[in-house]
């Protein structure tokens, strides 16, 4: 995979860069420092299932379960199913017991 | 890019009736038409193909995901045929559904196939409802309750036979199942056809007053006294969300998409404008069940109102669950402030 991905960035509805029309506002982020914000909060999100992302060239994620297992996905929707790939419950943000834990830690 | 409009409505509703009388007026001359089966209203149109129900599950599994083969293939075929010039070219798709139908696996086809999304998007999806049956299909029929959920336009057919008894309480509960959408009355051919099929959110000016019309008709308060379960609508309901600070985009986006992916075949619509850091103005989105369509611009805010405000239309979810889950994360996202040369390489990963 060349670098070039990641500057062009990936079609997904969450991605500043891939609807830029839709936003006029005056905190214009690079595609890499967008992605390098998501990951920090998607490792808020991870926490209470104890595993990391980290953001690979900008294109996908890497997801890192607590005993090591890896999986490299495409988009952010795609990371939601490969947390329950690599043998962990669900980010299921409706849970009570998922929200206090998020609650806990974020305080 | 070809708009495609879902045409949707429980058994007897008006589907091909609606679909007849558009095809017959101008505007909609360059459109092409597919239909699950032909009825026994007859539609004379040269661009009409019929499809047979198919179903490829995607890996996700659900149903909502799922990409009607069928359709598919049919969409693929109609281009085609338009490229090799063996039918005139098409500016505008509608799709009816059975009667039975749910309209959600058409969004997904629409919406996901790699090759259709390139040269569709979803329109509007329009719902007719039966003036004179529509109460009890919705009381008795899951289905009828979906359709009307999942729509943006609902035409309430045949009311020339129905008296202000049935009218009141049918518009009361389709309201009540989905604020969202706007409801016109038709006795046949007296409709608003444009405002049904052309006027879509994609134009940032229609998008704005449809907005305001589509916020006024929502509840965000979280204190308004909670309503018996509505058992009539097999647990359907609607209700708003407000935030009145500005939203982090990249916060939301991580909290609906993880959201969807557990619950998503319960959230049936999301709808709703958002005030965020990362644009002056309005962002719309608008979603059904894990289908979520890009994010549109709005070129004001409704009423001068900066909130964001979004409608949910759930089932069998619990309204103050999703009311927490949502504040919590928003709150928990601090927006970063780093100009972007303080991000460094090893940050990149």
């Amino acid at each position: 995979m060349c670098g070039l991905c990641g500057l062009m960035g990936i079609e997904h509805w969450t991605e500043t860069s891939a609807n830029s029309g839709a936003f006029d506002g005056d905190t214009e982020r690079s595609i890499r420092h967008e992605r390098a914000h998501r990951v920090r909060l998607i490792n808020k999100a991870l926490a209470p299932v104890r595993m990391t992302a980290r953001d690979f060239q900008a294109s996908s994620y890497i997801l890192s379960s607590s005993t090591g297992r890896t999986e490299i996905v495409h988009d952010i929707q795609a990371l939601w199913a490969a947390v329950e790939r690599l043998g962990s419950n669900p980010v299921d943000t409706l849970s009570a017991e998922y929200l206090e834990q998020l609650s806990a830690a974020s305080s | 890019m070809i708009p495609v409009n879902v045409v949707t409505g429980f058994l007897g509703s008006g589907k091909t009736t609606l679909l007849r009388e558009i095809l017959a007026r101008p505007e909609f001359s360059d459109t092409a038409v597919i239909v699950n089966e032909f009825g026994e209203i007859g539609l004379d149109h040269f661009l009409l193909e019929e499809v047979e129900e198919g179903v490829l599950l995607l890996q996700s599994g659900c149903v909502c995901c799922t990409i009607r083969s069928d359709l598919q293939e049919t969409i693929r075929g109609l281009q085609k045929k338009a490229s090799d010039g063996l039918i005139p070219d098409f500016r505008r798709l509608v799709i009816e559904t059975t009667g039975i139908a749910d309209p959600a696996p058409i969004v997904s086809t629409i919406s996901s196939e790699p090759v259709i999304n390139k040269h569709f998007y979803i329109g509007n999806i329009i719902c007719t409802v039966d003036s004179l049956a529509g109460i009890s299909t919705l009381s008795t029929a899951l289905e009828a309750s979906k359709q009307v959920a999942v729509a943006d336009r609902i035409l309430v057919t045949k009311t020339d036979m129905a008296s202000a008894e049935t009218m009141e309480p049918l518009e009361g509960k389709l309201i009540e199942i989905n604020p969202t959408a706007s409801l016109q009355k038709s006795t046949g051919s007296n409709f608003d056809a444009k405002h049904l099929f052309l006027d879509e959110f994609r134009n940032a000016f229609t998008g704005t007053d449809e907005a305001l019309a589509m916020l006024e008709r929502s509840d965000y308060s979280a204190d308004t006294p909670k309503k018996e379960p509505p058992v009539s609508h097999h647990t359907i309901t609607s209700f708003g969300v407000e935030f009145s600070a500005p939203i982090d985009w990249i916060a939301f986006g991580i909290w609906l998409t993880a959201t969807l992916h557990v619950h998503g075949e319960k959230i049936l619509r999301v709808k709703g404008i958002l005030n965020v850091y990362e644009s002056k103005t309005p962002v719309f989105i608008n979603g059904v069940q894990h289908t979520m369509h890009p994010p549109i611009h709005l070129d004001r805010w409704p009423n001068g109102n900066r909130s964001s405000r979004i409608v949910f239309i759930t089932q069998g979810l619990q309204e103050d669950l999703i009311r927490k889950s949502f504040y919590l994360f928003l709150e928990a996202a601090v927006p970063d402030t780093d100009t972007q040369s303080a991000v460094t390489d090893e940050a990149i990963g």
